[in-house]
């Protein structure tokens, strides 16, 4: 009797939980716990086969078609092109200053984010087909993006840098980094000492990176002008922009994103 | 105060009043009703199942559970007929990780077998058809999550699935008025009621509870899979 009194108080408890959680999954998990209870108070009610019918559908069937549901839909999927300190794979996860503004809002939209990296050619066409939500991994915001594309406010300044005519050949490291992308193919360019024959120029954070793993980039011209890393949305998602436009400005505001940057690029 | 607040005091306010309105029927003492009553001062050995739920809905109403079975026929009918006018998405699959495809490896393999041991007992102990198809289609829905839905269609061709549930839907029917054809009135049960308790009793209730898992489960995921296909991935 006293089981089934805990029990049928638990109910309301677990559906407030689940009807006040953020992240859709757990929302999802919370409402199958909800029916596990609700099966439980009819065993004790001597229902068990309304038990079994309610534990069969609300537990597993349902939960399986929403968690089915939300597989798309409740993630945040970003594309990206492999860059250290912005958004680079480590063992089992990816660090960097863009995985972590990512991550905090997703987290804030109630999304799993969920990164694939490809090469940055690829990165605009699966945004303007639709086929990714965001895209990163160091794009130079530029004033005129083109088409259904179009660029959140910078969250990093940089600097861009070019090669200049008659370059020298550049001497390739012993160790070959292990990145796809474009980022690896600067890289193995950047080996074979032909970097300056497939890019005219380059951003402060491959520049770096490629410092990195030994390579000489030789001489490289500073462009003149303002430059700074966004994140590519496709147009017409106006209500993404708008939330990514709020989170970054208060991220900045509590002094997080500086404190982001400090940790990355110090 | 923003929208959400007023939304989750919204929410709780309305789980509140449900849960006090559940509370008070609890409190309530309500006697069983005389219906209910008739039924259980049955002998067991009118239905020959020992399960007195099954013996209701699959002797004494099963008119009532067959028009069920037909609103449920009727439903997939309806959504395979309206989704396949539009047409279909293909996105790229989503991977899921080793530990989800792993734990689908273990689970699915346990719900069909969980189905197999509903349908078959569903006269002597709880659970019967519905319950059993259900958690079958959920096995399958596991492997769908884990594996993606295309690797899914490629085994289980849902038209051919959808023509399965047809037939068996016929099956059910041509069972159910197989009795006219020796001049008696159709639903009678013409199977030998065994004593209850035992695997072979209850008359048809097993051979019903057999069909209708294999119904449900073969409808439920023809339904899933044909929404797959034509509103993308879920």
């Amino acid at each position: 009797m006293i089981a089934r009194w805990i029990l049928l108080a638990l109910l309301p408890v677990v559906a407030g939980i689940a009807l006040t959680q953020s992240r859709r999954l757990s929302a999802i998990i919370g409402m199958g716990l909800f029916s596990f209870i609700l099966a439980a108070v009819y065993v004790l009610m001597h229902a068990p086969d309304v038990a079994i019918t309610e534990a069969t559908i609300g537990a597993a069937l349902v939960t399986a078609i929403y968690v089915l549901a939300i597989r798309r839909t409740g993630r945040l999927i970003v594309v990206a092109d492999e860059v250290p300190s912005l958004m680079a794979r480590e063992g089992d996860h990816i660090t960097g200053l863009e995985y972590e503004i990512l991550e905090g809002f997703a987290r804030e939209i109630g999304l799993d984010l969920s990164v694939r990296f490809v090469p940055l050619r690829r990165v605009r066409w699966l945004i303007a087909h639709h086929e990714a939500d965001m895209g990163a991994g160091g794009i130079i915001h530029l004033a005129d993006v083109e088409g259904s594309l179009c660029a959140t406010p910078a969250h990093l300044t940089t600097a861009v840098y070019a090669f200049p005519t008659g370059k020298t050949p550049i001497e390739p490291p012993d160790n070959a980094p292990d990145y796809e992308g474009y980022f690896s193919e600067l890289a193995s360019h950047c080996q074979n000492g032909t970097l300056s024959t497939v890019a005219t120029s380059l951003d402060l954070a491959r520049v770096l990176a490629l410092g990195r793993t030994g390579a000489s980039l030789g001489e490289l011209d500073r462009v003149d002008g303002a430059f700074g890393y966004a994140f590519l949305v496709a147009k017409r998602r106006t209500e993404l922009q708008k939330d990514y436009v709020d989170y970054l400005h208060r991220l900045r505001a509590s002094g997080r994103l500086d404190d982001m940057i400090g940790r990355y690029f110090s | 105060m923003n929208k959400r607040r007023i939304r989750t005091i919204l929410a709780v306010g309305i789980i509140a009043t449900f849960a006090t309105l559940v509370a008070l029927t609890f409190v309530s003492n309500y006697p069983v009703p005389a219906d209910s009553q008739q039924y259980l001062a049955r002998p067991l050995g009118e239905t020959g199942a020992s399960n007195r739920v099954a013996g209701i809905y699959l002797n004494y109403r099963l008119l009532d559970t067959l028009l069920e079975v037909l609103v449920f026929s009727v439903a997939v009918l309806g959504v395979r007929h309206y989704l396949q006018q539009s047409e279909g998405m293909s996105l790229p699959a989503l991977s899921e990780s080793e530990v989800v495809q792993t734990a689908v490896g273990f689970l699915s393999p346990l719900a069909l077998l969980l189905c197999t041991f509903f349908a078959i007992f569903g006269h002597i102990s709880p659970g019967g058809g519905f319950a059993a198809g259900v958690i079958a289609a959920s096995g399958l829905l596991y492997m769908a999550i884990a594996h993606g839905m295309k690797a899914m269609e490629a085994r289980l061709n849902p038209d051919r699935l959808a023509l399965a549930e047809k037939a068996t839907l016929l099956i059910l029917l041509a069972f159910v008025l197989s009795p006219v054809a020796i001049g008696r009135v159709p639903l009678t049960d013409l199977l030998p009621k065994g004593t209850p308790g035992q695997l072979l009793s209850g008359g048809s209730i097993l051979i019903y509870n057999i069909l209708i898992a294999m119904k449900v489960f073969v409808g439920a995921w023809a339904v899933i899979a044909v929404f797959a296909q034509h509103r993308g991935e879920l």
